[in-house]
């Protein structure tokens, strides 16, 4: 079973949610839904669900419109928001319910809320259930029909760290079983961890449809930072070595592909005073917010300081 | 690791039958899992059963009815009462619907079951099951009580009596129609306050409209909601008031009229 997804544009008056957007998501992998707040994840899982009507393209599971499946539960299993839940009701008359509506009995409604470890708690109300709890039922509710698609928003959302890390063994073994799985995060480092390919969406339109290994490689950048009062003399002789040079607004230069001690090593051999080396390396989260950087859309005051904290 | 020949098999496709009945599983389960649903039945149905015993005593404790007017219809006590369950009913209806788009959970319903109609209809069918057993409840046990008092004064009368247990059946549908009039408006309205204050305005506002000089009273007030309802049961039928059959018609049209909103409505629009 696969996810397609085919020149999907949602237009909610004059912003446009979804742009164009084509890709597909293969079985056997943890696919990655990459993208900073309002950049259309949620949207564009809403219009493959069918909760959403696009305003055109199509997305398709399966070859079928979500809504021409039948009982959909057993094709595709969704968790959307874990807090859409009647807090009066107990978590087994929840699961309960949802799973009557696709003829799915109650041996196993008891057997995913073991999975999840809501067991425990199976017959207290929801309304008094923690975020991370709630989402351990959403996740029950998501594997109830055991579907070969499932479609996760967010679903780390509100876990402790077992529980993120029972999650992302989990996928990986359904992944393994040969499911599509689409998982939908605004934090890379979670997904560099858990998805084998990434999505990666900035104001409704694709910027990247890779596997998470050769997105590693090629944005895991190192490089050398230098200042020197002769910085055009200096940059002749790097290049000269064959690593590349780019000179900043502020005079410093950025050296790749040659490491700060040989940089170093050149100077001293030349006679060249050196004010500052500093041998730099890029992470993960900076490639990301370099990729979505002009696409995102709710920017804070201090962008670099919020980046670092939602890692 | 699993290995990968684990994927479940596909079942075949189950019968259309079988599909519905699952969605009224569903809903079955909801509809009894929410603590509102046995307070709000119990304010239903005992609130009208003490309240036409209530006014039957008053009746019969009060001198007969002056010379020359019109006998009191020995129906009317026992209609009355059920007047009083109206209200809690329409909270109940309104929730059905109201309470899912409120918590979000109308996401994971249309998720579930993508034929939004179905939805609809296997709420209607749940609720107004349990509230049409629930009006038959009230309305044979208040017959029974009601006529019971009258009887000592020779006011009331018996099954025998033609077209009472017609009358008595009739009398009972009232919170059916309530109950499904409320359920749609509240899908309508996809708020609580909003879709209960709409409800209680639209079944309300209108019997005002009774109260008009004659003739205007009664030629607008016999399209109500209740007025309806009530006339549906009367056993002595007057002139200025339409007939059982065309009661029940206009009783029918309301919630089959916001039913066919409500599921327009319901298929048309993201949630």
């Amino acid at each position: 079973m696969v996810i397609e997804v085919h020149q999907l544009t949602r237009r909610f008056g004059s912003l446009t949610a979804v742009d164009e957007l084509s890709f597909t998501v293969q079985p056997g992998h943890v696919t990655g839904f990459l993208g900073p707040n309002g950049a259309g994840k949620t949207t564009t899982m809403r219009l493959i669900l069918g909760l959403d009507v696009p305003t055109s393209g199509q997305a398709l599971v399966d070859g079928r419109r979500y809504g021409d499946l039948i009982q959909p539960l057993r094709k595709v299993g969704t968790l959307l928001d874990a807090s859409a839940v009647h807090p009066s009701r107990t978590a087994w008359q929840h699961a309960l319910a949802i799973a009557l509506s696709n003829g799915i009995g109650r041996r196993r409604v008891t057997e995913v809320l073991r999975l999840t470890g809501v067991d425990e708690v199976a017959n207290r109300r929801v309304g008094g259930f923690s975020l991370g709890m709630k989402q351990r039922l959403g996740i029950a509710v998501a594997l109830l029909g055991d579907a070969p698609t499932l479609i996760l928003d967010e679903p780390v959302n509100g876990l402790d760290p077992e529980g993120i890390r029972w999650i992302r063994q989990f996928l990986a073994q359904l992944a393994a079983q040969g499911r599509t799985i689409l998982v939908s995060s605004h934090v890379l480092s979670e997904m560099a961890l858990t998805a084998d390919h990434l999505l990666i969406l900035g104001r409704g339109k694709l910027l990247a449809d890779t596997s998470t290994a050769r997105f590693l490689d090629s944005n895991a950048r190192h490089d050398v930072l230098l200042r020197s009062p002769r910085a055009t003399d200096l940059r002749a002789l790097i290049t000269a070595r064959g690593a590349s040079v780019t000179r900043q607004a502020d005079g410093a230069l950025v050296v790749t592909g040659m490491d700060a001690a040989a940089v170093g090593d050149l100077a001293a051999g030349h006679g060249i005073a050196v004010h500052a080396l500093t041998a730099r390396t890029a992470s993960l989260e900076d490639a990301y917010l370099d990729l979505t950087g002009d696409s995102v859309q709710y920017r804070g005051e201090m962008t670099p300081v919020e980046g670092v904290a939602a890692s | 690791m699993i290995s990968a020949a684990r994927l479940p098999a596909d079942r075949g496709t189950p019968s259309l039958a079988a599909r519905a009945l699952d969605v009224l599983a569903c809903e079955w389960v909801k509809f009894w899992s929410v603590r509102s649903t046995p307070w709000t039945l119990l304010a239903a149905l005992v609130t009208p059963v003490v309240l036409s015993d209530l006014v039957a005593f008053i009746t019969a404790q009060s001198p007969s009815p002056a010379p020359g007017g019109p006998p009191p219809d020995p129906m009317f006590s026992s209609f009355l009462g059920l007047e009083y369950a109206v209200l809690a009913v329409c909270v109940l209806g309104v929730l059905q619907f109201s309470s899912e788009y409120s918590t979000g959970l109308i996401r994971t319903t249309f998720v579930a079951v993508p034929r939004r109609r179905a939805v609809l209809a296997a709420k209607a069918a749940v609720t107004g099951s349990v509230l049409l057993l629930a009006g038959e409840g009230v309305s044979f046990t208040s017959f029974f009580i009601v006529q019971g008092v009258l009887h000592t004064r020779h006011l009331g009368v018996s099954f025998a009596h033609p077209g009472a247990l017609g009358a008595v059946l009739a009398n009972g549908t009232l919170l059916l129609a309530c109950s499904l009039f409320a359920l749609a408006v509240g899908a309508i309205a996809r708020h609580t306050a909003g879709g209960i204050a709409a409800t209680i305005a639209l079944i309300t506002v209108p019997s005002i409209l009774g109260l008009l000089p004659a003739p205007w009273g009664s030629r607008i007030g016999r399209f109500t909601l209740i007025d309806a309802a009530q006339q549906v049961s009367y056993l002595h039928p007057r002139p200025d008031l339409l007939s059982p059959a065309w009661s029940l018609l206009v009783l029918s049209a309301w919630p089959a009229t916001a039913l066919a909103v409500a599921a327009v409505r319901i298929t048309r629009s993201q949630t």
